[in-house]
């Protein structure tokens, strides 16, 4: 319990010992504290701390050295270090400061757990100062009567701590105020100087851990002064055109030195300077004349001192002034040349004399015009001709001749020697030779062989070549004995003309012509090929030449790449002086493509791809195929016609079959209501009611055909087969099937009676024709379900009134309301078919047709379905003819014009007339 | 005596005439600018007559050409120890009238000051290169001035002025003097023909 009370007691007691806010003289005294107090160590060094602890603690709190333990930056310190000295002290040694941290503290573990903190120090590591090298000082001059000297020093190595620098001078006997850096710690400006006296000038730096000193400078600042330019330099020419006269004033006195000069200038726009020797220069003045120069040139001075005996320092240069020179006579005669236009006629020249403007530095001056003398030198008669032209070419009127061309210019102080040309008549004399080029850098090199002759001087023309604009001549005089100059101003990448004359003193030589690249490249653009003609295995390519401005060289080739889309491409070089080029060996039909390069010295460049297709068949070939069969074709075509010439007949039926018209049958005429129609022609069919045509289904009693005679059938016979055509056709519609049906109904298109032995029940169809052709359409066809007896009480009623027929069985088909052939009113108006010839009887047996009531309403008898009916007529035949006598009639062709040939054999109701009992 | 000069005391001694016949002559373009100035500055007349400075030596001496090389370094060495507490009484006089109002007039005082110091360093060391011993200057230097009023104070600060421009141009003819070849020691010129 005691135990407890004191550990408590004696934690409260160090909290308040370790919190008191100074350790010394605090409310709390602290329980220990740390020797050396915040030590500045060298880095690398030793370093041993003792942590003391107070006598007080150690009673009431029972802490004692050996439970202390030292922290850096709360980071313990191995137990090795620690030495624990008495009772009351602990020491931690560090052998390399290096690993120390800030703050070191001592700490104490009261009770062997709890760590209270006893006391901490701030630890400063760094170096002492290295000594500083290459101290050096220069004295400028601010104003005219103000120094100062400035002097920079290597600091040596950092530091890590907070280092002075200062900068001592003294002289032997009289020390001077130390000057103390700013803001940096390599330089000092003093300023207070004072000339002629020795002065002796080191640096002292110091930090917490030493002190150390430069090597001592020894100088006389005057020895060290870079002086001020010279001060309002000005120029100002004489009266030379050679000389310009430099004046300035020195801004120090010759008391504190003497001074020797620079002197410096060029030509306005020049970038090199030119210096006065300096040998006339080293002597104090305050200006000088400046000789030898250009006249009439505008000249850039400036100027520098330093002392005179050349120790010390030159002084900034001078602002720049600008001089000119006065003018001077031309030196020189402007460089001549003419360029003679003979096309308006030979014998008349356009001489157009040009000449080149002086440069400055021979101009000398402003030229003010220039004097042009004409001399004809095949007459000595003439008078010489003058003109004064301020510009630089002059055009003449000359008749063809040999003359002597004078130029002179002048300024404002006199002339200059003359220019002269010599035109002669013909320019005949000897040319150059081996006239050739090479570029130079930036300039091209026209060299030539000189000929025999003696040569006064040349003349280079050159142009650069365009394809758009004419060529512009430039040009230049070089010296007889030269035999090669450089062109200046040429552009790279451009053709130029260049032509050499030499000139002689009696004439001229023919001029030599050579073009040339100052540099070369890849042309700018390929060539644009293309076909000129395409084969089976071969291809006329033809391309243009590339203009002079793309070329950017000489094309040394074209090369065409061809290939297929999965084949190995092809090279080909061309000549470049070709633009078509054949390609053969081509696979036929098949899809190339092609481009073309051109190439110069200096790379090529291709042209956009072009394609291709070589043809499926070669010259002729589809002319050989072509024409035979299209012979064939002909003479098939041909065998077409006679044949259906010789067929006529046959295809007229299957293309236009004869339709009956029942309103022309025979039994038409025969009926008694309706006499008239008999001898109705085909305008009558054309009338408004006649575009209708109703179509009446007459219902025959197949016993009927008992009341003919045989010989009432007979003539009937031929016309069989025809109208069974026909009757194919009308078929299907309301006509009854014998399958179906007991009753047969056979549709006739003649006019003829329907014979028929099937049942009273009567299917009757009316049907709304437009006509065909010229006839009226068909418009309304209907078909009737109905088996009312109604029309077959009528045609009984009629039949009966009639006395012909009074049949229970029926046969329908239809009539047509006029459009029968007239010829056939005369025949009997039907007859019956006692049976049907069929397949053998050839031509007839296609259009056979049976209108079954019931059966279909398709038209049947096509061409094409001839057999198959064949085989149901014969079914039908073969099953009627059991029971009842159903015969397919036959019917004679008609000898119908086209006009009245019912253009539809579609079943039709009369409605003239209505339904006519028969 | 003629002391057997080594060629580098002959370097010396030669460097340190030229070194001060140029401090002689800035010290003059200086003083006389100074002059300027200090009478501007002072609201004196340029042409006021100045009585003679009291401890200082005349420069215009007779028989001039007649004194030895050691005679002359010691005269002037004599003026311009002078010069040198005249010109430190002036600054500080003037510091006091004028407090730091006119820095301009005192930095030129003590500029020229300075010159005077070096020169008398320069003399100095030509002295010792002649083996002569430089004399002492006396302890207590020259008694201090009775006091004067502030008129006097220019007035003589005026004369101090005039005189060191004298003097200057006396050091330069001196120095000059020194530097050329003796005719009796050939090329090796001695200061030591004082008697």
């Amino acid at each position: 319990m005691f135990s407890r009370w004191n550990w408590v007691a004696c934690g409260f007691y160090l909290v308040l010992n370790i919190c008191s806010p100074d350790a010394s003289g605090g409310l709390v005294q602290s329980c220990g504290h740390i020797i050396p107090e915040s030590p500045v160590l060298a880095l690398g060094s030793n370093f041993t701390a003792l942590c003391i602890l107070n006598e007080s603690c150690l009673d009431f709190g029972n802490i004692y050295a050996s439970q202390i333990i030292w922290k850096i930056k709360n980071r313990l310190v191995p137990k090795e270090q620690y030495r624990e000295i008495n009772r009351t002290v602990s020491s931690v040694t560090f052998n390399d400061t290096s690993t120390l941290a800030t703050p070191l503290t001592c700490n104490i573990l009261a009770d062997g757990q709890i760590e209270q903190n006893i006391y901490g120090i701030t630890v400063t590591v760094g170096l002492a100062p290295e000594k500083p090298k290459n101290l050096s000082c220069i004295v400028h001059q601010v104003s005219r009567f103000t120094y100062v000297m400035t002097c920079t020093w290597n600091p040596g190595r950092h530091t890590f701590l907070d280092t002075q620098f200062r900068l001592r001078y003294s002289w032997p006997e009289e020390m001077f105020p130390d000057c103390i850096p700013k803001d940096v710690n390599n330089s000092c400006t003093v300023t207070d100087i004072q000339f002629f006296v020795n002065t002796e000038i080191w640096v002292e730096a110091t930090n917490a851990l030493g002190k150390a000193e430069s090597d001592p400078l020894v100088v006389d600042p005057i020895d060290i002064v870079k002086p001020l330019s010279p001060q309002n330099v000005s120029v100002s020419s004489g009266i030379l055109p050679t000389v310009l006269k430099l004046s300035w004033e020195n801004w120090i006195s010759d008391a504190v030195m003497t001074l020797k000069f620079n002197i410096r200038y060029k030509i306005v726009g020049d970038t090199n300077w030119m210096e006065v020797p300096s040998e006339d220069t080293a002597s104090p003045r305050t200006s000088f004349s400046v000789q030898g120069l250009r006249p009439y040139t505008e000249y850039v001075f400036s100027i520098r001192c330093m002392k005179e005996d050349g120790v010390g320092y030159w002084s900034d240069w001078s602002e720049e002034k600008t001089g000119i020179t006065t003018e001077d006579e031309p030196s020189k005669g402007p460089p001549l040349w003419r360029i003679i236009d003979t096309s308006h006629s030979p014998a008349s020249w356009t001489v157009h004399l040009i000449w080149k403007a002086l440069k400055p530095f021979e101009a000398n001056g402003v030229i003010l015009q220039y004097e042009v003398t004409v001399r004809d030198k095949s007459s000595l008669s003439c008078p010489v001709k003058k003109y004064n032209v301020t510009s630089t070419n002059h055009t003449l009127q000359l008749p063809e001749g040999t003359y002597e061309v004078t130029l002179i210019a002048r300024n404002s102080v006199g002339a200059s020697p003359p220019s002269v040309l010599l035109i002669p008549a013909s320019n005949s004399k000897a040319p150059v030779k081996n006239l050739r080029t090479l570029p130079k850098h930036d300039k091209l090199w026209v060299g030539w062989t000189a000929p025999n002759s003696y040569v006064l001087k040349y003349v280079i023309e050159w142009c650069l070549l365009s394809s758009s604009s004419d060529c512009i001549i430039d040009w230049q005089i070089a010296l007889g004995d030269v035999q090669g100059i450089d062109l200046k101003g040429i552009k790279p990448f451009k053709c130029y003309l260049i032509t050499v004359y030499p000139l002689y003193a009696d004439g001229q030589g023919s001029g030599q012509s050579v073009k040339a690249y100052l540099k070369q490249d890849r042309p700018s653009k390929g060539p644009t090929v293309q076909t000129k003609k395409v084969g089976k295995a071969e291809a006329v390519l033809t391309w243009n030449h590339l203009t002079v401005e793309e070329q950017n060289g000489f094309i040394r080739n074209y090369t065409i790449l061809y290939k297929t889309i999965d084949g190995n491409e092809t090279v080909v070089t061309v000549d470049p002086s070709k633009t078509e080029y054949t390609l053969s060996s081509l696979t036929s039909d098949t899809l190339y493509t092609v481009r073309m390069m051109a190439s110069t010295d200096n790379g090529s460049r291709t042209g956009p791809d072009f394609t291709f297709t070589t043809q499926k068949f070669g010259k002729g070939e589809i002319e050989a195929i072509v024409v035979p069969v299209c012979l064939a074709f002909l003479l098939i075509v041909l065998l077409g016609v006679l044949f259906c010439f010789n067929k006529r007949d046959l295809i007229k039926k299957h293309i236009w079959p004869i339709v009956p018209d029942p309103s022309k049958s025979n039994i038409a005429q025969w009926s008694p209501q309706v006499p008239a129609k008999h001898n109705f022609n085909s305008k009558d069919q054309m009338s408004p009611e006649g575009s209708l045509t109703d179509v009446s289904i007459v219902e025959i009693e197949a016993d009927d055909k008992k009341s003919f005679s045989e010989q009432d059938l007979k003539p009937f016979d031929l016309l069989k087969k025809e109208k069974s055509t026909s009757e194919g056709h009308s078929s299907g519609i309301g006509g009854s099937s014998c399958m179906s049906s007991p009753r047969q109904s056979v549709s006739d298109s003649d006019e003829g009676e329907t014979t028929q032995n099937t049942s009273s029940t009567v299917q009757y169809s009316t049907v709304v024709l437009n006509g065909y052709r010229d006839q009226t359409p068909v418009q309304v066809f209907s078909r009737s379900e109905s088996t009312q007896p109604l029309l077959d009480s009528e045609e009984r009623s009629e039949d009966h009134a009639g006395g012909a027929e009074s049949t229970a069985q029926r046969q329908q088909y239809f009539r047509q309301n006029g459009g029968q052939d007239e010829t056939n009113t005369d025949r009997p108006s039907f007859e019956r078919t006692k049976q049907v010839t069929h397949a053998n009887e050839g031509d007839l047996v296609g259009f056979v047709q049976l209108q079954i009531s019931g059966q279909s309403s398709q038209p049947l008898g096509l061409g094409m379905e001839k057999n198959i009916q064949e085989a149901a007529l014969s079914n039908v035949l073969q099953t009627c003819t059991e029971g009842q006598a159903v015969r397919p009639e036959t019917v004679e062709e008609n000898p119908l014009s086209v006009d009245e040939m019912p253009k539809s054999y579609l079943p039709q109701t009369v409605r003239q007339g209505g339904y006519m009992p028969q | 005596m003629a002391a057997a000069d080594s060629p580098s005391t002959a370097l010396r001694r030669r460097d340190l005439c030229s070194r001060g016949i140029r401090l002689a002559g800035k010290m003059r373009a200086d003083v006389v600018d100074l002059l300027d100035a200090y009478v501007e500055q002072q609201g004196l007349d340029a042409s006021a007559s100045v009585a003679a400075v009291e401890g200082v030596p005349l420069a215009a001496v007779e028989r001039w050409d007649e004194q030895t090389g050691t005679q002359r370094l010691l005269e002037n060495l004599a003026a311009y120890r002078a010069f040198r507490a005249l010109l430190a009484q002036m600054l500080e006089e003037q510091r006091e009238q004028l407090g730091e109002a006119d820095e301009g007039l005192g930095r030129a005082l003590a500029a020229v000051l300075l010159q005077v110091s070096a020169f008398a360093y320069h003399l100095e060391e030509l002295l010792r290169l002649e083996s002569r011993g430089v004399p002492g200057e006396e302890g207590d230097g020259p008694p201090p001035p009775p006091r004067l009023s502030l008129f006097e104070q220019k007035l003589r600060g005026l004369g101090v002025l005039r005189e060191l421009a004298q003097w200057a141009v006396r050091s330069v003819r001196d120095l000059r003097q020194l530097t050329k070849p003796s005719p009796a020691t050939g090329a090796a010129p001695s200061l030591a023909e004082s008697p």
